[in-house]
């Protein structure tokens, strides 16, 4: 692989042993896809990596080499009490982050411990190169940002991050990011689709996409950033889709030509009523419509969002048996709580925490009690019910349909 | 029979094949602590993955699988060496982080060439496979 004069006296140890073993790791990376050369990367987001590893790799590292934020956690403790658990639990959840948190601050990471930094600052605009960990903010930039990441495993963001550079590979090539498999839609009501039923739609297309650049045709134009974020973020849970097309919408895809760049589909898929019934039924796993749990902000909820469910929720009041957690970011928070919708939705017996995960974060104590969970979300839907510890079940549906089941404790829709 | 393939991960390991014909997340098909498959359906349900050669269709799933293999790396329970038909980042990386010798792209499907109990000798660096096939019951 080409190296440039100052990568390749990163490999010989001129910035420390930390970014030496880091730039040889990333070579090593880059030989394994053929990659000619590194390109720069501008944005960076890390998340909690094992600190003995992290530890080796940042060894008289003294900062980021580029703006980078931190990713969701398991809620911290600070939470719990409103949250309605037992903080006493909590220890063992969240004391091994102490050492790491440190870490962050001295390499200057930004804390925002979310996983929507592109809602909160760390933005990318169309062709800059990208390396973050969580599956829906990389298929959210690749597609609706026209940012180039790949599909990056959480170790190699660190990589990137400390030095600066990814090898040019796959999705950071422009000539690899061809839709392969052409979506068509039939018959469904999109003007009138909810976020859920866009989020049913993604879930869908991820399963027949695997790990495939998808172009989907037929969204109209006036869905919502919301909208797309729902379609978008399920396309890697049900598949491994990094890169989603939708013509017409996306930066990447003013026609459909554009999208498959001149080439022809490898492969064609029509969604109608059937498919899209499939996905939706496969998502309700709950029988019982007794719910215990709701849970807004998978991925982290955007202030439109907030906005939404505090209308919702302002002046009535969650039924006794029914919790209620929206997550967010802390940036977002703030502005909630300055608009009074952390006030709307507390008052009605609701709570909203930062930088915790509430998808598939949702482990151990967080379970107790909880047997059938409702959400707008179709991630957290698929990883709640798949999730360590106490069994869960799925309630799925629009984000009145979840507010409704919090008022009442039982679900109604559909 | 001497397969000649692409280097993912240098080193070399040899031993004992396990062969699953579907792609492969570290993070929910191996449990770290135990080296096992614990997926219900799973062409290798319950069978562990620990210390022998794994061969597999692909990598998919979660961006965390790297930090799970180099977790069950810690605890002796990743395969010593592993094939695949063609890699994507997770896996590669799976494989580099904890440095487990990997080679893909071989010069025939592996899924085809390897069964489960054929003792295969894999040199990362060289991007070599040799199988020897299990004597026939």
């Amino acid at each position: 692989m080409f190296l440039t004069k100052e990568e390749q006296e990163m490999c010989e140890g001129k910035y420390g042993p930390g970014t030496e073993r880091a730039m040889k790791m990333l070579v090593k990376y880059g030989e394994a896809f053929d990659a000619e050369k590194m390109v720069p990367v501008k944005s960076g987001h890390v998340l909690s990596d094992p600190y003995d590893w992290v530890s080796q790799m940042t060894e008289e590292v003294d900062r980021m080499r580029i703006f980078t934020t931190t990713h969701s956690l398991y809620p911290r403790a600070q939470w719990w009490r409103k949250m309605g658990i037992d903080e006493e639990n909590s220890r063992a959840y969240t004391q091994d982050y102490d050492e790491l948190f440190k870490e962050y601050d001295r390499l200057e990471c930004v804390p925002a411990a979310t996983c929507v930094p592109y809602l909160i600052g760390n933005l990318v605009k169309m062709g800059d190169h990208f390396s973050w960990p969580g599956s829906s903010g990389i298929v959210t930039v690749n597609s609706l940002l026209g940012g180039r990441g790949n599909r990056d495993a959480s170790p190699t963001t660190w990589l990137s991050a400390i030095t600066g550079r990814t090898p040019n590979m796959l999705l950071h090539k422009k000539e690899n990011r061809y839709g392969q498999i052409l979506v068509e839609l039939d018959n469904l009501d999109l003007e009138n689709f909810t976020f859920a039923d866009y989020g049913t739609l993604g879930y869908y297309i991820g399963g027949i996409a695997g790990v495939k650049n998808v172009v989907i045709d037929g969204v109209p134009d006036s869905t919502s950033f919301e909208h797309m974020k729902f379609l978008l973020s399920p396309l890697p849970v049900s598949g491994a889709v990094a890169l989603c097309h939708v013509v017409g919408v996306t930066p990447e895809a003013p026609t459909l030509e554009e999208a498959l760049l001149g080439r022809k589909p490898e492969e064609r898929v029509t969604v109608g009523q059937k498919e899209f019934r499939e996905a939706y039924d496969s998502l309700n796993t709950a029988k019982s419509d007794e719910v215990d749990l709701v849970v807004f902000g998978c991925p982290h909820c955007s202030i439109m969002e907030i906005k939404e469910i505090a209308s919702l929720l302002r002046d009535k009041k969650i039924s006794g048996n029914v919790r209620l957690w929206v997550s967010t970011a802390h940036q977002i928070y703030a502005l909630a709580e300055r608009a009074g919708y952390v006030d709307a939705i507390e008052k009605a017996g609701g709570t909203v925490i930062t930088g915790g995960c509430v998808g598939p974060g949702l482990e151990g104590p967080l379970r107790e009690g909880v047997n059938v969970v409702a959400t707008n979300s179709a991630r957290a839907a698929h990883y709640i019910v798949r999730g360590g510890g106490n069994p869960i079940a799925a309630k799925y549906g629009s984000t009145k349909d979840c507010i409704d089941s919090a008022l009442t404790g039982k679900w109604r829709a559909r | 029979m001497k397969l000649k393939g692409h280097k993912i991960n240098g080193g070399k390991a040899e031993g004992e094949a396990i062969v699953s014909q579907l792609p492969f997340s570290y993070l929910g098909d191996i449990d770290p602590t135990t080296g096992k498959v614990p997926v219900k359906g799973h062409d290798l349900e319950g069978q562990s993955l620990a210390g022998k050669i794994f061969v597999f269709r692909t990598g998919k799933g979660s961006t965390l699988g790297a930090t799970v293999a180099y977790w069950a790396k810690q605890a002796n329970n990743t395969p010593k060496a592993m094939i695949c038909i063609e890699a994507e980042p997770v896996i590669a990386m799976a494989a580099i982080m904890p440095d487990i010798p990997m080679v893909d792209r071989l010069d025939k499907n592996p899924l085809e060439a390897i069964e489960t109990g054929d003792y295969v000798k894999v040199d990362g660096d060289a991007g070599t496979v040799e199988v020897i096939k299990k004597a026939k019951a």
